[in-house]
């Protein structure tokens, strides 16, 4: 309750560098005064600023000292001191010395080494010292970096027209499958390339682990697979119950599997205009005539067809070119 | 007639399994109408889409007579047993030909026979 009495103290507060350090020393001076209460005098010392900047340091200072709190109460204490005297010398940047007595402060209000843990807290908040510097300057991910290889595409209207008509277009192969659409995505670099520039190194390259290649067992020979119906036959138990029936009806297939799933089998992958506009299949085929006719009218039919597969639609209308071509002599008689 | 439905009932019985494991597969038709009656079905099946496109050039009014007297020519040259005409209905576990409901494909009396025994499963006794 300590902690949390201390940290909402500090929430609330914001410091500044122009409060009077002489009065807080007197008042540390002061031996009657619970090591407690120094600290509340302190915060209550501090003056509101407006620049929001030193408010976040403050703030940011005073997580780092209710992290430190929570570390040194919930842990034994550590021989971190040599580490912290290390950093103490390492660092050149002195810290703000408001934060300096709170944090000796705090130490001395807690029951732990207080040398050890005035020592933490100081490094903790020469940590984020530095790394609010980073920060501000932009050290870590440099996204200037990253914005300046980017530009802002321009479409040309030509550009614009070319796409629309790309996408309306239905024009199938023999494979039934779009022509149109195929553009690789070079295509929209053109005054720049995709490979060129510096790394941004913005994701961590994925470790493309070698796939593990199972021994690929020769075709199993016939011995094999009789053993293994043996070893089936032998081990299948009669149905010992209803549910167990349905199984095995399941699995041969006598039963159907529920929910039921009405396009079960039917692997229909084309799209309903491939069902509808079948006059491409037309092209062997006289343009005039009654042969013309018939075949429209068969096209005609199959497209209000729904329960055959394109495929066998398709096969329909070969079935009647082979058939009107082999009458080709007694067609021209008449 | 007290002798065949015996036969039948025996014939009914033995179809039953012995044991639930191996599943007992059927070798024998009831007879042999019933057999030529599934070889009809199996060339039917076959040749259906064939006769159906004969028969949509036949059936026209657009395509010239000629076309259509040849494509009659070659229809008749298709095997007797292909034609769907040629298929009956039989009931399934006895092959009468007669008396035979769709639904079930089973003749009357053997309907009769399930539905007393309670085996055929929504079916009930008329009385109103």
């Amino acid at each position: 309750s300590t902690s949390s009495v201390l940290s909402t103290d500090k929430d609330k507060s914001a410091a500044s560098k122009d409060s009077t350090p002489e009065g807080a020393s007197k008042r540390q001076e002061d031996g009657a005064e619970t090591p407690k209460q120094q600290l509340l005098d302190i915060i209550g010392n501090m003056k509101v600023e407006v620049s929001y900047r030193k408010k976040l340091q403050q703030l940011k200072a005073s997580e780092s000292k209710k992290q430190a709190l929570n570390k040194l109460e919930g842990l034994d204490s550590e021989g971190s001191v040599p580490q912290g005297t290390t950093e103490d010398t390492q660092r050149g940047k002195p810290l703000n010395p408001e934060l300096v007595k709170a944090a000796s402060a705090i130490a001395s209000s807690l029951p732990r080494n207080k040398k050890q843990t005035e020592s933490e807290l100081l490094a903790q908040l020469r940590r984020h010292e530095e790394t609010t510097d980073k920060q501000k300057k932009g050290g870590t991910i440099n996204i200037r970096n990253v914005i300046s290889e980017m530009t802002v595409k321009r479409q040309t209207p030509a550009q614009r027209s070319a796409r629309i008509s790309g996408r309306i277009s239905l024009e199938l192969d023999e494979d039934d499958r779009r022509i149109r659409p195929e553009r690789s995505s070079a295509q929209s670099v053109d005054s720049r390339s995709l490979k060129v520039g510096k790394r941004l190194n913005i994701f961590t390259k994925a470790s493309t682990e070698p796939e593990h290649a199972l021994k690929t067992v020769s075709s199993p020979t016939i011995w094999d697979l009789e053993f293994a119906k043996e070893v089936a036959a032998v081990t299948a138990q009669p149905p010992r119950n209803g549910f167990e029936e349905m199984i095995q009806w399941t699995k041969e297939g006598i039963l159907w599997e529920f929910p039921i799933d009405n396009e079960v089998g039917m692997e229909d992958d084309a799209e309903f205009h491939e069902h509808i506009f079948l006059e491409k299949h037309l092209e062997g085929f006289p343009k005039e005539g009654p042969i013309r006719h018939f075949m429209e009218l068969v096209i005609c039919g199959l497209s209000k067809n729904p329960y055959l597969s394109v495929k066998q639609k398709v096969e329909h209308i070969e079935w009647f070119q082979k058939y009107f071509e082999e009458k080709k002599e007694l067609l021209q008689e008449i | 007639m007290a002798a065949a439905a015996l036969c039948w009932a025996l014939r009914a019985a033995r179809q039953v399994l012995p044991s639930p494991c191996p599943r007992q597969v059927r070798s024998y038709y009831v007879d042999w109408r019933m057999l030529r009656d599934v070889k009809r079905r199996k060339m039917a099946y076959e040749h259906a889409d064939e006769r159906l496109r004969i028969n949509a050039i036949r059936k026209n009014s657009i395509l010239p007579r000629e076309l259509q007297e040849v494509a009659d020519k070659e229809i008749a040259a298709l095997p007797r047993d292909s034609c769907p005409v040629r298929i009956r209905n039989r009931c399934v576990l006895t092959s009468r030909p007669r008396g035979v409901k769709r639904r079930w494909r089973l003749s009357r009396i053997v309907f009769r026979h399930f539905a007393d025994h309670a085996q055929m499963s929504g079916v009930q006794r008329a009385m109103w």
